[in-house]
């Protein structure tokens, strides 16, 4: 149910570590990009968990790291220097960005040692990176196998794959149930089963989101008129207290592109020529981030794609401060959605939210969408 | 020998006094568009209040963001320097000195004999420091003394935004908008600044003892939202404003003898 | 103070000064003599270009002369940079190309006339910002636009695997092909293989020459400073695969063998002896003047030595030395492929300004700590620079270290290429605050 999701969420290290007690001859991986191929790690025995931020103000970063980069890196970092992590056998990443990369550096300097950079093309519409990501992942499978002294076997890859899947699977069968009117489902509630869902393990996650669809998509909606629907775009999200304060006017975050929302789980990874060959096909497939999204943009057709097929009325940009990639389209993007006649509100977040002056802004946005529904 | 030490900081002009290590008159006076008369007008009360004469000051220092206004000086170091030498001399076992100034905050870190190991200096993006403290007594209409006595009655933590002080200033306004209670947002405030300062410390690496001098350094909110965000003990040296000064003046005298 | 070493001016300044108002004359005659004319990044694989008959208009030089005009020509610097804030673009992006974005949305070229009408862009992921740079440049102005995604090698201390480095050369590699069948199929123009091979063999040498000077600096005194680095290094960015470079850095080496020799110092006050970090603010270049005054002699940085390549990992060793060239390593460049994966491997083994804006940690620290003992450096100045974020990684632990290992070290906030973002005066001030702590009075 969603309530079991909005507890990991709220207890995530307590979850870790029951999970270590039920399985204490696996690993737990921490991760910090959605591009991690996190089906390699599990079918190596190994728990991927995402390393997220606590959205707390915290004095423990600045020596290691500028205070430039993104809150959220930094955020992230803290979580580490802090102590929370203390479980984490190992840390992961594809390259994310520097910022992201630059706290997964100091990462390894000072929280967890042990790690494995996964080098993840920068091109993914190069035909030379599939044949890359293969090769590096067959690198990684041998790393891992040095790591816990067990072959990964194809038996165990297709296992973890197929639990990945269906795991995206459901996902996307909620966010489909997100294009009824009316929704049957708050954004809140949906970003607490995706960001809960990055949590944990996808055996004890699965069985959940059948119940949230069993259950809890058929239930009346929270808002059973019709309440202005809304998109956001951004990178990482998980921003809670911000969509409930959108919520709570008469509205209804129906739908986003996020790294922590929909990036993470559309697309499944499709069997065909080789397991490593259809994990890296996936990868290199995926919805992009904006790091990633050249020489052709096609990450603006999939995003108008989203608007559109849930019938939203409005989209609200979430830019982390100084997060570059994410900056580097906001241009295009903001003009795009304008040629689209897709009303945008671009905000700029930190890592707490200062939810008065955004009230003002997100309100006055709502009464715009509603003045073009009006005339 | 009696010297005089000057801190010319962007706000306001400390003067010391110092006959044969002991410190015997101080002044204070703001600084305003013509700051050559802070100059004038700090040295004519730290003087009446020494009983000295200007004719007995043998030898000056001067430090702060003014300094080279000091026409007469025969010693000008930069605050860095000065804290450090007035730190350590009033207690050689401080290793870690916090200067909360109206418009700049600093840590330098010492060594026994008041040897500055490294120094950091707040940056953008972590700016903060007294000047905005003072902008949210007046928005909660509130003196400073009870601003600080008021945080230390607040019975729940309240994060406010962590880097931009434009931004953690209007979250103000929106808590006073929510009617939450003064004292938790007096707390917050100090939490803020505490969080950017204590940031800013731990890159020049805290070793106890640590102490807080400056202006601000009187704000008992700030000073137990420091010693929180810090973990520790942190000692506020008597006349913390004037510590500078006198380190200044103290160097004086010691350049003197070299 | 007396002077403690001899100083006299380098002899190659006005050659130096020549080669690089070719670079920008070549640019200006480009169209009326038939060449092609392309944009792009310098730090990445400019030497694809050297097939064809081209210019190249390198964006991060172009971006760092906008930065010049806030001395020069203040109304015009703020029309660029108000052109590109009021496009939207935040002004926490690299600076280089937001200067060069200005600049182009404005269509004005700084040195005369409207923005070059560039035939292509061509461009390598040097770090996230080039990635994304030409592809905006190319949606301004509707030409065709082609990028290479560069992985660059791990630090050697991770212990990356040699399948791991095989299939990045691969990857780079094919791509360099890719990127050239591209260039003749937009272009409709014949690709020069021989003169591909000459320009890659040209950038190995510059750059490894370069590396040798850089080198020359680890002697006492040190033969140069930091300032009039700059004013050499910029040639390898600008056109390292041109002979005239090769055989200026050559000549350059021989002036400063001959310097080392004969103890003629860049500071003949040389009492104390610096690193920076990053790249400076390229208008407050009196910086270094100041560090000047006080005896200081600023050797360089990991940034000036090794942003366009040329220093090679000795394992035995332990550390870094100017790299050799495929030549001296006995291998010849015979076909577009050899030159192809040559390229690739130069890059990946001796790019390390590039690697150190994706892989920062324990490795990028070494690098750092590894110029500290070989260049016998006192302190370091840590330019902590809000324009770019690719240097900036692995900064504040690169500092720590400099700490722990007892170097005193300073940090201060500023911008290479947006002076709006430096403060000059509160730089002094804190650098005065540092000299204090070092002991050290101002000379003159």
């Amino acid at each position: 149910m969603i309530k079991d999701f909005k507890e990991v969420y709220e207890n995530r290290h307590e979850y870790a570590k029951d999970w270590r007690k039920k399985y204490p001859d696996r690993k737990i991986v921490g991760y910090m990009c959605s591009y991690v191929p996190e089906e390699m790690f599990y079918a190596g025995g190994a728990l991927p968990v995402r390393i997220l931020g606590s959205h707390e103000p915290q004095n423990v970063t600045e020596p290691y790291i500028f205070g430039m980069y993104c809150p959220f890196s930094r955020d992230v970092l803290a979580q580490g220097l802090l102590g929370r992590y203390d479980y984490l056998d190992a840390v992961t990443t594809a390259y994310p960005c520097m910022h992201l990369g630059q706290a997964f550096d100091s990462w390894t300097l000072h929280v967890t040692p042990k790690y494995f950079y996964v080098d993840m093309p920068n091109k993914v519409q190069t035909p030379h990176a599939l044949p890359f990501l293969i090769g590096r992942l067959e690198e990684l499978k041998r790393e891992l196998k040095d790591w816990t002294g067990k072959e990964i076997s194809d038996e165990d890859l297709k296992a973890s794959i197929d639990l990945y899947n269906e795991n995206r699977s459901l996902l996307r069968q909620i966010y489909e149930a997100r294009k009824s009117v009316p929704c049957p489902i708050t954004g809140t509630e949906a970003m607490y089963i995706t960001t809960g869902n990055l949590l944990m393990d996808k055996q004890d996650a699965n069985p959940l989101l059948k119940e949230v669809i069993e259950k809890e998509l058929s239930r009346p909606a929270a808002k059973d008129r019709s309440p202005t629907r809304l998109m956001i775009v951004g990178s990482e999200n998980d921003d809670i207290k911000f969509m409930e304060m959108v919520e709570q006017f008469d509205a209804v975050i129906v739908v986003d592109d996020h790294c922590t929302g929909s990036r993470y789980f559309w697309n499944q990874v499709k069997l065909g020529n080789g397991l490593i060959e259809a994990v890296a096909r996936r990868y290199v497939e995926r919805p992009v981030c904006p790091q990633r999204d050249y020489p052709e943009r096609q990450r603006l057709p999939h995003v108008l794609n989203l608007a559109k097929n849930w019938n939203v009325d409005g989209v609200i940009v979430i830019q982390q401060k100084f997060c570059d990639p994410h900056e580097f389209d906001k241009v295009a993007l903001l003009k795009f959605f304008e040629s689209n006649n897709l009303p945008t509100l671009y905000l700029e977040f930190d890592v707490t939210v200062p939810v008065g002056q955004f009230k003002i802004r997100v309100e006055a946005f709502l009464e715009k969408l509603r003045e073009d529904e009006l005339w | 020998m009696i010297t005089a030490g000057i801190d010319m900081g962007a706000a306001f002009a400390k003067m010391v006094i110092v006959k044969d290590g002991e410190l015997i008159g101080k002044g204070i006076c703001k600084v305003t568009l013509e700051p050559e008369e802070a100059v004038r007008t700090v040295q004519e009360l730290a003087l009446k209040d020494a009983g000295v004469r200007p004719d007995e000051i043998q030898r000056v220092g001067a430090t702060g963001a003014g300094r080279k206004l000091v026409k007469n000086a025969d010693v000008v170091v930069t605050d860095v320097t000065a804290d450090a030498a007035g730190a350590n001399y009033l207690d050689k076992a401080v290793r870690t000195v916090i200067d909360v100034g109206g418009e700049e905050a600093r840590a330098v870190k010492i060594n026994e004999e008041g040897k500055v190991i490294s120094f950091a200096v707040n940056d953008k993006c972590a700016a903060g420091a007294g000047a905005f403290i003072e902008a949210m007594t007046r928005a909660l209409e509130l003196p400073m003394e009870d601003f600080a006595k008021y945080s230390l009655k607040s019975t729940q933590k309240i994060p406010i935004n962590a880097q931009c002080a434009i931004f953690a200033e209007s979250e103000v306004v929106s808590l006073i908008n929510e009617m939450t209670p003064r004292e938790d947002i007096c707390r917050a405030v100090h939490d803020g600044i505490s969080d950017r300062v204590s940031s800013m410390a731990k890159r020049v690496g805290i070793e106890e003892k640590v102490v807080l001098i400056g202006g601000t350094a009187k704000n008992i909110g700030l000073l137990k939202s420091l010693e929180d965000a810090l973990g520790m003990k942190i000692t506020v040296l008597p006349d913390p404003e004037f510590v500078s000064a006198l380190g200044i003046g103290i160097l004086a005298a010691k350049d003197s003898e070299n | 103070m007396e002077k403690k070493y001899k100083t006299t001016p380098l002899k190659l300044w006005d050659k130096a000064k020549e080669i690089r108002m070719n670079v920008y004359k070549e640019i200006a005659e480009a169209k009326e003599q038939g060449k092609l004319l392309i944009g792009g990044g310098a730090e990445g694989l400019i030497a694809l270009a050297t097939g064809f008959d081209h210019a190249f208009l390198v964006g991060e030089p172009y971006g760092a002369s906008v930065a010049f005009l806030y001395k020069e020509n203040p109304a015009f610097y703020q029309q660029i940079v108000e052109a590109c804030d009021h496009a939207g673009y935040p002004r926490d992006l690299c600076s280089y190309m937001r200067n060069y974005l200005g600049s182009l949305l404005l269509d004005k070229y700084i040195f005369g006339g409207p923005f070059p009408k560039l035939d292509f862009c061509l461009q390598a992921g040097f770090c996230d910002t080039h990635s994304k740079w030409y592809q905006i440049v190319s949606e301004i102005r509707g030409i065709p636009y082609f990028s290479l995604d560069l992985l660059p090698f791990d630090w050697e201390i991770s212990g990356e695997s040699e399948k791991t480095k095989q299939l990045k050369r691969e990857y780079i590699t094919k791509q360099i092909h890719e990127a050239i069948e591209w260039m003749v199929k937009t272009t409709g123009r014949r690709f020069d293989d021989e003169k591909f091979i000459e320009g890659v063999t040209n950038e190995f040498e510059s750059t490894s020459l370069w590396a040798k000077v850089c080198a020359a600096n680890r002697a006492i005194p040190a033969p140069l400073d930091e300032k009039t680095m700059l004013s050499f290094y910029v040639l390898a960015v600008l056109a390292r695969p041109k002979k005239e470079v090769v055989d200026f850095y050559r000549e350059l080496l021989a002036e400063v063998e001959e310097r080392v020799a004969n103890q003629i110092a860049a500071n003949p006050y040389e009492r104390c002896r610096f690193i920076s970090d990053s790249q400076p603010p390229w208008f407050g270049l009196d910086l270094f003047r100041v560090l000047e005054s006080y005896g200081v002699v600023s050797l360089g940085a990991h940034y000036t030595f090794a942003l366009s390549g040329g220093w090679e990992y000795s394992s035995e060793e332990e550390t870094w030395n100017p790299a050799r060239t495929p030549q001296e390593r006995g291998i010849e460049l015979k076909t577009r492929d050899d030159a192809a994966r040559a390229l690739a491997d130069w890059w990946l083994t001796t790019g390390t300004v590039c690697r150190g804006v994706r892989h920062s940690g324990a490795g990028k620290i070494k690098r750092v700590m590894d110029i500290v003992d070989k260049w016998h450096v006192d302190a370091a100045l840590i330019h902590l620079n809000r324009g770019c974020e690719g240097t900036a990684l692995g900064q504040m632990d690169i500092v720590q270290a400099l700490l722990k290992a007892g170097i005193p070290t300073m940090t201060f906030e500023g911008n290479h290429a947006d002076p709006r973002e430096y403060d000059e005066g509160r730089t002094f001030a804190r650098i005065e605050s540092f000299m204090e702590t070092l002991g050290l009075k101002k000379i003159y």
